[in-house]
């Protein structure tokens, strides 16, 4: 195993310097390429100024450099070890522990290593966040999607997380922000950011004025989860329907009354609570315990939050943690969906392949449950293809924070991207690709480990 | 047990064909890639505001013609040729050449005597109508073009979906006055072109590293996979930015990039199928028999291993649109043609949000992704029916 991660370490080696150097060729190869006129261009200055700028960024940068040697010079700052130089820009020896450095920003002009520090932790919060909501919705419908093969689950989930996964992340962004962070509709979450500048200065946890409004929100959250558990259970299908229809039709009404008075019309007054009465009625007729009891859980949850807050008179501080939630619902939901739909279709089919397989009929025949057989034999493989997915989930998840960022201007490594190669920021760019890169082959490399620790039949030795 | 015997022999592609198409997923995929497809080739005469016929003075004439530019030209020669050649009996390959030839000629010629005007005044023909220029105006479905912004009308700006009953713009208007829906019909030309040839670019590319691959195995399979390793380990959706923000925005170079960044995953597809196939007889005696090497690879194996190939192709037009939509939409699109992306991009842009100019081009990208999708998703049950939903 050590020799395994040894070479596999060895081996990113030269993945890294051909990516980076693809994007280095592409930079420098371009028309304009990077030089001291294009990172002067625009600004209004006499003449002399100029050059002297142009100057100052020659002997910053480099600029002057054939572009063999600016890379040269590039790799060799940004590696760990390497040679080290003198005033003179002659090389004064050979250094194992200088450390890398990956220069200053063109446009922020600060060191890249400070503003990958700030970026890149918040991309990994919506990342990390992501990972484990999609992953446990993926395995709660697709284990179910196999077991139910050719029925109406079967089907019926198969086109919709189809359809889900065509959706454009772009698409989804711009309608969540456009409905749901917007004055003309429903202003429900911030626009933008992950913080409101005000909640920096809030305690940690939420406050109120007076205790009373604390029980009051507990009571009512209890209250209605136990109701709405309760009502999942009840066997009486149509009783059930009936009921959470209602409790569709009246969120609806309650959505359509929270609009203001230009935008609201008789046709949403009608369509809209149709739509989530029909919708919700649907939803609670499926025979799938666990969605059905998690769903319920949710409209209770939400409704007792609803009423809480219409109930409550004393004013609140919602504090950090409940505004970085709520800053964070709409992207992290942006981010997810897709991949939560892709990871659902490989459940099904990885679950239905082991369903099939020799060993599941065995330990049928010898009279296990399909419960046991199910859970206890069949859903352990099955794991084995999706934690070779994770990894290539991350990349996309990573590409997803590009378009998700810059729809909900989160200051994070996507927006970054997409900024340095807009401003034509050499440093930033290689240093977004490189970092990129390590990311993404330290994912591939952690699921091949996963991948051995998981089946014992794996070994890289 | 005949149907069972005359099942076996039909041809293999044949049979997945008809297996496709019996799924009701295929056929509406397939049925909205063909709209799309009639949308792109005929656009100027769907969505335009110069007349298609006018009558002035008792003399008929087409000003609309006049307009065309040479790939409108291109693109309807293509069509009626492909119109033709479908109910002429003859082999596929031939009929592949007879299409490239003529698609040639056409372009060649198209860019040597067809000029449009570069100067377009929308208003001209507006103006000489309610003039009383003309007998009778035949004017298209959509009698707006992408880019014409109105501006005789003063008025001009936002709108919503039929909101003007004497100017019916039937998915509304952007900020600056031109009609969204005739925008969409000239941005479907970049979405289906852009799916298919950086798919094509990428499916040669895959087929032929995979095929070598697979072929050869041993020193040239290990150099390969690590060539797909490293490619794979590629950001692609960072390199296409980096590539379309340094080069110019241009619909080739977003191709050819797309194209070149995505082969790795049919290239694994062929050399798995490949390294299946090697070692059967048909390949051996191919070999035995002296066949060159194209043959032995391009006739006689791909044809056996292509179906994982063409499952993979379905889904990669889907995220080739994907990929260009993406681009467009953070502003590093084409400039000047309106593209699906573009227009998402726009909606953002303006300061109120207007369901329409969202929600209508975006439709578009999901409708279009969706059906590739659902194409990609009969194929792949057709080929593998163990695993499909019906047991």
């Amino acid at each position: 195993m050590a020799t395994y991660l040894l070479r596999r370490l060895l081996l990113m080696i030269p993945t890294l310097l051909g990516i980076t150097l693809v994007v280095f060729v592409v930079m420098a190869a371009s028309p304009g390429g990077i030089s001291a006129q294009s990172l002067v261009e625009g600004q209004n200055l006499d003449p002399e100024a100029k050059k002297e700028i142009e100057a100052y960024y020659n002997k910053l940068y480099g600029l002057n450099d054939p572009p063999y040697m600016q890379y040269l010079r590039w790799l060799n700052n940004a590696s760990p070890i390497g040679f080290v130089f003198d005033e003179e820009n002659q090389i004064a020896g050979f250094s194992f522990t200088k450390g890398s450095d990956l220069g200053r920003s063109f446009r922020y002009g600060r060191p890249v290593l400070d503003l990958l520090g700030e970026r890149v932790p918040i991309t990994i919060l919506l990342n990390v966040l992501s990972i484990p909501l999609v992953y446990i919705l993926a395995l709660l419908v697709g284990v179910r999607a196999a077991t139910e093969r050719g029925r109406s689950f079967d089907v019926s989930s198969g086109v919709i997380m189809l359809a889900l996964w065509s959706v454009p992340t772009m698409l989804a962004g711009v309608l969540m922000i456009g409905f749901f962070a917007n004055d003309q509709y429903w202003h429900w979450f911030p626009t933008a950011g992950l913080s409101d500048r005000q909640a920096l200065d809030m305690p940690f946890m939420p406050h109120w004025a007076n205790l009373g409004d604390i029980g009051l929100l507990f009571l009512s959250i209890a209250v209605f989860l136990s109701l709405y558990l309760y009502l999942a259970r009840l066997s009486d299908l149509r009783l059930r329907a009936g009921l959470f229809a209602l409790t569709g039709l009246g969120l609806g009404l309650a959505m359509v009354d929270g609009l203001s008075e230009q935008s609201q019309g008789l046709m949403l007054w009608i369509l809209l609570p149709a739509v989530f009465a029909l919708c919700s009625g649907w939803f609670a007729t499926t025979e799938y315990d666990l969605m059905r009891v998690l769903g319920f859980a949710l409209a209770g949850l939400v409704v007792g939050v609803l009423v809480a807050i219409y109930v409550m008179q004393g004013v609140w501080l919602r504090g950090y943690l409940v505004d970085r939630i709520w800053h964070l619902v709409l992207p992290v939901l942006c981010l997810s969906y897709g991949g939560f739909a892709g990871l659902a279709k490989l459940t099904r089919t990885s679950v239905l392949e082991n369903l099939m397989a020799d060993y599941a009929r065995t330990a049928r025949a010898k009279g296990l449950s399909d419960h046991v057989v199910l859970w206890r034999h069949v859903f352990r493989n099955s794991l084995l293809p999706l934690i070779t997915v994770a990894a290539s989930l991350l990349p996309s998840l990573l590409a997803g924070s590009v378009i998700v960022e810059s729809i909900f201007s989160i200051e994070g490594m996507g927006k970054l991207a997409v900024e340095a190669v807009q401003t034509r920021d050499r440093e930033l760019v290689l240093s977004i690709t490189l970092i990129g890169g390590v990311l993404t082959l330290i994912g591939y490399l952690i699921a091949d480990i996963l991948y051995a620790i998981a089946d014992p039949r794996v070994s890289y030795d | 047990m005949t149907e069972a015997v005359s099942r076996n022999r039909q041809s293999y592609w044949r049979r997945i064909l008809g297996d496709t198409l019996v799924r009701w997923g295929a056929r509406l995929g397939l049925v909205w890639v063909a709209l799309l497809a009639l949308v792109a080739v005929f656009a100027p005469f769907l969505a335009s505001s110069i007349p298609l016929l006018v009558s002035q003075q008792g003399e008929i004439s087409s000003p609309v013609l006049n307009y065309l530019t040479p790939l409108d030209v291109v693109l309807l020669c293509l069509f009626f040729t492909l119109l033709i050649l479908w109910f002429l009996p003859m082999g596929l390959g031939k009929k592949l050449l007879i299409l490239l030839g003529i698609g040639l000629l056409c372009g060649l010629a198209a860019m040597k005597w067809i000029e449009p005007p570069r100067l377009i005044i929308y208003e001209q023909y507006r103006v000489a109508e309610s003039a009383g220029a003309y007998d009778w105006v035949l004017k298209a479905p959509i009698p707006w073009s992408p880019t014409d912004y109105l501006r005789d009308f003063g008025d001009t700006g936002l709108e919503r979906p039929l909101d003007d009953e004497q100017r019916a713009h039937w998915f509304g208007t952007e900020q600056n006055g031109a009609d969204v829906l005739s925008r969409m019909i000239h941005a479907s030309r970049i979405a289906l072109g852009i799916g298919f040839v950086a798919t094509g670019i990428a499916m040669l590319l895959g087929v032929i590293i995979g095929g070598l691959m697979g072929y050869f195995s041993g020193v040239v399979d290990m150099i390969g996979m690590r060539l797909v390793e490293i490619f794979e380990a590629v950001p692609t959706l960072f390199l296409l930015l980096t590539f379309v923000a340094f080069f110019g925005r241009s619909l080739y170079i977003m191709m050819v990039i797309i194209g070149i960044t995505s082969w790795p995953g049919y290239a694994r597809y062929v050399r798995a199928e490949f390294l299946r196939l090697r070692k059967q007889d048909f390949v051996q005696a191919a070999v035995a028999s002296g066949l060159p090497l194209g043959s032995i690879l391009f006739r006689h194996m791909l044809p056996n291993g292509m179906g994982p190939v063409l499952v993979a192709a379905s889904f990669g037009v889907a995220s080739a649109i994907l990929a260009e939509a993406t681009l467009s939409f953070l502003g590093l699109g084409l400039v000047g043609d309106p593209s699906w992306g573009e227009m998402l991009n726009q909606a953002v842009q303006s300061s109120s949000f207007n369901w329409w100019m969202a929600a209508f081009p975006g439709g578009a990208i999901f409708m279009t992704v969706f059906a590739y999708n659902l194409i990609g998703e009969a194929l792949r049950d057709a080929i593998d029916p163990y695993l499909g939903r019906a047991s």
